[in-house]
């Protein structure tokens, strides 16, 4: 997020091969074309990161410059000609790439990276095809698990050591280092990952070095396609993309967003996508009968809360658009709370990660006010001690609980309630048999909508594919009331 | 290791103490008149004594040759702002060895030379970084440095001139690369020994993100000298792009091997001859390396034409570099040499840029090959290839210093690697 530049900077021109680009004063060069679309081959310059020059993949060649350099360690100056597609670039920029495959294992049938490597990517543009080496590769420690579910393969690496800047510069947890020299050189674990955004390690390694243990030999990359949607983890709503097909959703990665998460997004949002399409989500209303769940009719639900008195406690992580249409469709009913998670953890890690956990909470609050509803916590206690065995409770809950006892509680306080039913986006789970009935909701990425992150910003949902049954949101299940 | 003989001395400059017994003692060295120059420099506007080594037109004596004048000249002239001044004493180039001569005979020079430069540039602070091999001789530097401090040359307001001056011996571990400038700066930083990306220079941008100038002990050992008889006496020697004298190390089949102070531009068949005694044993010279390891090697033909200074090695393909002469008799093996280079430079690559991690290692591997009995004439091709494209793509110039002696050999001895792969192969 420092990377976000908020005063208006003087603009700069420039050439690069035959395009004109206009960037902001101290641009670096490379960024610079990065950005305008230019595809120029790198693999240590990373925008989040400090700049290592080491890669050796950017070369370009400027005008009254006697050397080639690299375009990632210059920064951008009135009327500069750089070029990178002249033959002495060209070469340079194959060879190093045949350096940079000189030791490497070419195991891509059974690398996780495949389809998304930086090595197989360049390849196809600067690769000399017929290889020059023959002789023995070396050989390095494969197959490492260095904790925080990253895996490390050393024979993959090309020390680009974005890896190890990250944990210097932006978690200063330092966990990683390259030892030895040379060719033996090596990624090195002097104590295990230890910090809260190790799978970034997993997303900015440009090739098969580090990979997730979370997201090994599920899917092959050319398989999956990406939604872009947001961070439901947190109040922070860090922008986000969610990998799925129609088996299921496989990876949360980050989107580059300067406004909230900048480059990166903090382990527990990677576990977002973990209910999506887990087996057992709600196909339709359920009833708890028997010790078990089973299918039940609209008019058997309608049948038993017809005499009873409605009231409502809602998750504070519905969209804007859900609370809107709920309070619209449930007008008549004055009974209505809001249950917030719990804040867990530090009020703010000084990188991404938030202790309130719920991630529209004001957009809940606004809607409330809105409704001359109370979302306050007081109010929910209050209807939690007053429920009597006339009360038909309806509960929308939490897509994601962090704090289980806090949960465990609040789930024993509801029995008082004589009917109790919840609105869940989850799948049929032991925690649930205290409710006598199951109505299914669509989870955040089954919906469009827009949530209001920490920063009164909004953000938006959007729908990829569904793994449940239901379209229905909240308000639409209005009709068993009617 | 023997020296020119006592008569020599008298019109040098780094090794005109050299001669005194027992000069590495202060007050033997302060009785010849050492440090005199020191505490008339106090006298002088720092800017002069700037201007007096920029006239005398000396340039870096570490091996690249970049005139110290013009270095000094990047350097910030606030002298309220915390500044370093580095001694890159970390001569580790192969057949390197004059820096460890000056200094286990005459460390004062250097302390000297270093007060000087440090109170011409300002610099507060001062680190002479020693390899870590030169171990009696970072013990005769600590206890140099140890009595200068003693003397008060060393330390707060110096003799009274109101400058400040701190310096410290720092050793090395041993990594050839902690040589390169910014290398060097890595590794006093207490990182692993990783050249920095340049731009920004030391110059602007060193030691702890300070303005640092890194000079060779030989650089600022002439310091002095070029004070105390000025800039036009300096430039009576050598040619007019590289005046003065240098200590060159001379090794290999000669008679005479040793340390030798000879102005600039002499020819280098002269050094042989007339220094060094000529050839051992009466045999044919073969071919001669002039700058240390990583200077492409001159046939015996080159080497009869051409003098020993900047401009006429280069334009003859080679460079000075450090000065290191290796003199290499028709009993030596050029194959043998090309593997030893390799070895050498593949075990000293930081690991850093891609093009020298795996170019150094490759080479060697392509050589061992072919000592193996199964290399291919195509093999000198590839060799050539693979060090052309190590060149000039990387931070430091390690993979130059790698590919440079590897193209130089090819071009100068190809019909010999020619008969060795196919000795080799018949040999297997």
């Amino acid at each position: 997020m420092s990377e976000v530049e908020k005063l208006p900077k003087k603009m700069i021109k420039l050439k690069w091969n035959d395009k004109d680009l206009e960037v902001p004063e101290g641009t670096n060069l490379l960024g610079a074309a990065l950005n305008n679309g230019i595809k120029v081959a790198h693999y240590c310059y990373h925008p989040g990161l400090a700049v290592a020059g080491v890669c050796r993949m950017c070369m370009v060649e400027q005008q009254g410059v006697p050397r080639p350099f690299p375009a990632c360690n210059a920064v951008v100056a009135e009327g500069i000609q750089v070029r990178n597609d002249t033959k002495q670039i060209k070469d340079a920029v194959e060879w190093t790439l045949q350096f940079h495959l000189l030791n490497h294992p070419l195991d891509c049938p059974i690398c996780d990276q495949a389809g998304e490597c930086g090595l197989q990517d360049y390849y196809m543009k600067h690769g000399q095809y017929d290889s020059a080496m023959i002789d023995k590769k070396v050989h390095k420690k494969k197959v490492q698990d260095i904790g925080c579910d990253v895996v490390l393969d050393a024979e993959r690496c090309i020390l680009c050591a974005r890896c190890t800047r990250f944990v210097d510069d932006v978690t200063k947890t330092h966990e990683l280092g390259i030892v030895n020299r040379g060719d033996h050189a090596e990624i090195s674990v002097q104590k295990e990952l230890h910090n809260d955004y190790a799978q970034n390690l997993v997303d900015i390694c440009p090739v098969g070095a580090l990979t997730s243990k979370d997201f090994r030999f599920k899917q092959r990359v050319w398989f999956l396609e990406d939604v872009e949607s947001t961070c439901i983890g947190c109040e922070t709503g860090c922008s986000v993309k969610i990998s799925q097909n129609k088996s299921g959703a496989y990876r949360v990665r980050p989107i580059v967003d300067s406004e909230v998460n900048g480059f990166w997004m903090c382990d527990d949002g990677r576990k977002i996508y973990k209910h999506l399409s887990t087996p057992g989500r709600l196909v339709g209303p359920m009833v708890f009968k028997n010790s078990m769940f089973l299918p039940v009719a609209e008019s058997e639900i309608k049948e038993k809360i017809k005499s009873k008195n409605i009231k409502f406690i809602l998750s504070a992580g519905l969209s804007n658009e859900e609370y809107q249409s709920f309070f619209k469709e449930f007008k008549n009913i004055k009974n209505i709370t809001l249950y917030q998670l719990p804040k867990t953890g530090a009020e703010f890690d000084g990188i991404l990660k938030r202790a309130d956990k719920n991630c529209n909470l004001r957009g809940a609050q606004k809607a409330f006010k809105l409704a001359g509803a109370d979302s306050s916590e007081e109010a929910m206690k209050k209807m939690l001690d007053t429920l009597t065995s006339q009360d038909a409770l309806f509960v929308v809950m939490p897509e994601i609980v962090y704090d289980h006892d806090n949960y465990a509680s609040f789930l024993s306080k509801i029995k008082k309630a004589g009917l109790r039913v919840a609105l869940t986006t989850d799948d049929m789970r032991s925690e649930f048999s205290d409710f006598h009935f199951l109505l299914p909701v669509p989870t955040f990425l089954e919906k469009e909508g827009h949530i209001i992150n920490y920063q009164n910003k909004e953000r938006k949902l959007n729908k990829g594919r569904s793994y449940g049954a239901s379209d229905r949101n909240v308000g639409d299940w209005a009709h068993l009331f009617h | 290791m023997s020296i020119a003989n006592k008569a020599d001395y008298q019109n040098f400059t780094l090794l005109s103490y050299h001669h005194i017994p027992s000069v590495h003692h202060l007050e033997i060295f302060e009785e010849a008149g050492g440090y005199e120059m020191m505490k008339k420099c106090f006298t002088l506007d720092p800017e002069k004594i700037k201007e007096e080594v920029k006239n005398s037109g000396l340039r870096g004596r570490g091996g690249a040759g970049f005139p110290t004048g013009v270095k000094w000249g990047f350097f910030s002239k606030d002298r309220n702002q915390r500044k370093y001044l580095l001694c890159n004493a970390d001569e580790s180039e192969p057949g390197t060895f004059k820096d460890r001569y000056l200094l286990e005979i005459n460390p004062h020079i250097l302390v000297e030379g270093m007060i000087i430069s440090a109170f011409a540039l300002g610099t507060q602070r001062g680190y002479i970084y020693i390899r870590g091999e030169f171990y009696e001789q970072a013990m005769i530097l600590e206890k140099a440095v140890k009595d200068a401090y003693k003397r008060g040359y060393l330390g707060k307001n110096i003799l009274g001139s109101g400058f400040d001056f701190e310096l410290v011996v720092h050793r090395g571990a041993g990594a050839y690369i902690c040589g390169e400038e910014t290398g060097l700066i890595s590794s006093l930083e207490g990182q692993k020994g990783r050249p920095k990306l340049k731009p920004p220079f030391p110059a602007i941008k060193g030691y702890r993100g300070l303005p640092t100038i890194v000079n060779n002990v030989e650089t600022l050992a002439a310091v002095p000298w070029i004070m105390r008889c000025g800039a036009a006496a300096y430039k009576k020697w050598g040619t007019e792009k590289s005046p003065g004298t240098k200590l060159f190390s001379i090794s290999g089949d000669v008679n005479r091997p040793g340390v030798f102070e000879l102005p600039l531009g002499i020819p280098l068949i002269e050094v042989i001859e007339k220094h060094c005694e000529g050839v051992r044993e009466g045999n044919k010279l073969k071919a001669v390396i002039p700058g240390g390891s990583s200077a492409p090697i001159f046939t015996a033909e080159i080497a009869k034409e051409v003098r020993m200074d900047y401009e006429d090695i280069a334009q003859k393909g080679s460079m000075l570099g450090s000065g290191a002469i290796i003199v290499l008799d028709e009993t030596r093996s050029i194959p043998d040499i090309l593997k030893w280079t390799l070895e050498f430079y593949h075990h000293e690559s930081c690991g850093q840029c891609t093009p020298c991690r795996e170019g150094t290692g490759w080479m060697e591997k392509i050589f061992k090959r072919a000592e193996q009995g199964e290399g291919k004439l195509s093999d000198i091709e590839l060799l050539d290839k693979v060090a052309f494209n190590m060149r000039g793509r990387t931070i430091c110039a390690l993979s130059d210093a790698a590919a440079m002696p590897t193209q130089g050999i090819i071009k100068a001895f190809r019909g010999e690697l020619e008969s060795y792969i196919k000795i080799q192969m018949k040999n297997r």
